[in-house]
């Protein structure tokens, strides 16, 4: 670790339009090559935190810095640079599902290839390569050519991280990577994430509501209830009885869905 | 506009106040409209049914119209309406509520609110009935005056089927390049109509009300008016009608493209903004996939469409089968009229068939 803060949360707030506060003066700071899990209920505001730092959500109040530049207040141009160094990851994958897999994950690579040939899926010879590479990482080169919707979820989910590598980017923002996931397949798409952690270096910010993955996976652990942090430390300070703390007496922690 | 302001003004008091009273003086107008529709829908009634005018059995439907007290009864209707949302949950404040705010309560055949609407729909069957001069009497025992163009219809002449075959592969061309036309303009503007893409800034927003706005009144007005606005333009034949059926086709094309525009699930549209792609970028991997087989189903039905209107289109000068159509009907050659609408009606029926065929392939 080099120490270098890698995104700076500063008292972001978020009210959506029909009223909901979905973040509360939130603060927080990410050190470059970290691995933070973002712990909480849905409703908690996790995804509008993950959104806020590529802009995918406008945040009401606070900055929010990648790298030192301020997110909040790009436009235009310097946005979409911005943009480009935050690959996200989603729950329900968002691949283009009419595209072939190659296709998809090349539009990875959108934040740098401009023009008229872009629009015609005709991409330089170069990044169509690295697009191969990327698929070979997560071991789906045999299926460049399928449409993306032939593939299993869990497939889907290695695509869309191949999609996220071929952005090169510094950061990786990971919205319930294996929520909509069989259990079986969860570790093998957190282990291809765990990679873009430790071989890439890259910092990773990743929403999570299994408390195993959380403890196998991250590096700290920040929680969310109804906006607001209300605990951050290490995976291990985490135990059972500190979660009945974060969420009130309602929650049991048997079963691993409970804090879906 | 409305939506725009509940979209836009989030927690400004003055957004929500101009909010509500937006909503308070919709749901008066609503509510003025149905009381004043209700009374002057009584008097009708009472000055038709009860009310004889001397030396005719049944005044006819206008004369009584005529008659009828708006002013008044529309002042009126103001005064109860007002009164009524002090009183009780009207059917105009149901109106204007914003989506998801109905108000749950009694079951509505429980309520004032819904024994008026019942009266109301009433009411207007009844009104309805005397307005358009229902007569089951003459239905039933006039039919022989029509027996002389229903056999005609029947007994198709064999003297224009040349002609007819000609001009109706005009009448499909004519059809085709409306529609060909249209197609570019139409998917152009459908991404400025549609609401999820132009939420964000105000400019985009007025970009929005315009577009739909000068499509909701292209589309209001009927491609017969159109053809003969171009008939004068570009003069008698299939070109006027083709502009006519183009400007109605992209009004059309825009609504049902830009709905399905709404439609499409925003998450790949997330994921390409995300990796930093430019708008552009966006809506050709993020929205443009998505919505091409809906596209192409609606343009093909489109042209369906567009067939048969432009038999009408060929009536007042704008080319294909229907020119020919109407000499005939005013000359009462109801032969070569019948051969004229069979082949129409093959024609359309082919169409259908192939065309819903064609898109179920492709959906």
């Amino acid at each position: 670790m080099t120490g270098t803060i890698a995104v700076r949360v500063s008292n972001v707030s978020k009210v959506y339009p029909n009223g909901v506060k979905a973040l509360d003066r939130v603060s927080l700071e990410v050190a470059e090559g970290e691995f933070l899990a973002v712990l909480g209920l849905s409703g908690s505001g996790k995804s509008t935190l993950l959104r806020s730092i590529n802009r995918l959500v406008d945040p009401s109040e606070g900055t929010i810095e990648l790298f030192g530049r301020d997110v909040t207040r790009a436009e235009g141009k310097a946005l979409r640079a911005l943009r480009g160094e935050a690959a996200m990851i989603f729950q329900q994958f968002n691949l283009v599902k009419r595209h072939s897999v190659l296709t998809n994950v090349l539009t990875g690579a959108l934040g740098r290839v401009g023009g008229l040939r872009s629009l015609l899926m005709s991409f330089p010879d170069d990044e169509v390569a690295y697009a191969r590479a990327c698929l070979k990482r997560v071991g789906l080169d045999d299926r460049a050519s399928s449409r993306a919707d032939a593939l299993s979820g869990g497939q889907q989910q290695r695509v869309a991280i191949a999609r996220a590598l071929m952005q090169k980017p510094r950061v990786v923002l990971a919205d319930e990577p294996v929520a909509s996931l069989d259990p079986a397949l969860r570790h093998s798409v957190m282990r291809h994430i765990e990679a873009l952690n430790r071989d890439e270096g890259l910092t990773v910010l990743c929403s999570l509501h299994d408390l195993d993955l959380v403890t196998r996976y991250a590096t700290r652990v920040v929680a969310l209830r109804e906006g607001k942090v209300v605990h951050e430390g290490p995976p291990s300070a985490f135990t059972k009885a500190l979660l009945h703390d974060i969420y009130g007496q309602d929650a049991h922690f048997d079963h691993e869905e409970v804090l879906a | 506009m409305k939506r725009c302001l509940r979209e836009g003004g989030d927690v400004k008091p003055v957004a929500r106040l101009t909010q509500r009273l937006t909503a308070r003086g919709t749901a008066l107008l609503v509510d003025a409209l149905l009381v004043a529709s209700v009374l002057l829908m009584a008097q009708f009634l009472w000055l038709c049914l009860f009310v004889p005018v001397a030396g005719t059995p049944l005044p006819s439907a206008r004369d009584v119209l005529e008659r009828l007290s708006y002013g008044a009864l529309s002042g009126v209707a103001v005064l109860l309406a007002a009164a009524w949302q002090l009183w009780d949950r009207s059917p105009g404040t149901a109106f204007a509520a914003p989506r998801g705010h109905s108000a749950p309560g009694k079951p509505w055949d429980e309520t004032f609110s819904g024994f008026f609407l019942l009266i109301f729909v009433e009411l207007t069957f009844f009104t309805g009935w005397l307005v358009t001069e229902v007569d089951l009497h003459q239905l039933f025992t006039n039919f022989h005056k029509a027996e002389g163009i229903l056999r005609g219809l029947l007994h198709p002449s064999g003297a224009v089927l040349f002609e007819g075959l000609i001009l109706l592969l005009q009448t499909i061309y004519l059809a085709f390049m409306a529609t060909a036309f249209a197609i570019p303009i139409a998917f152009v503007m459908s991404f400025m109509a549609a609401r999820n893409l132009t939420r964000k800034t105000a400019k985009a927003r007025f970009l929005y009300v315009f577009v739909r706005s000068v499509m909701n009144f292209a589309r209001a007005v009927e491609p017969l008016v159109w053809a003969l606005v171009f008939i004068s333009w570009v003069g008698i034949g299939p070109f006027a009608g083709v502009l006519a059926l183009f400007i109605h086709s992209v009004a059309s094309l825009v609504k049902l493209y830009s709905e399905q525009i709404e439609s499409i699930d925003p998450g790949p549209m997330e994921a390409i903004t995300g990796t930093g792609a430019s708008l552009l970028a966006v809506l050709r991997y993020g929205i443009v996939p998505q919505i091409v087989p809906p596209f192409l189903s609606y343009t093909i039905y489109r042209w369906d469409i567009n067939v048969r209107m432009s038999t009408i289109i060929g009536f007042v000068g704008g080319g294909g089968i229907g020119y020919i159509l109407k000499p005939r009907v005013d000359l009462g050659e109801w032969g070569e009229v019948g051969t004229l609408v069979l082949l129409i009606a093959v024609t359309v029926w082919a169409l259908d068939v192939i065309s819903a065929r064609v898109r179920e392939r492709i959906v």
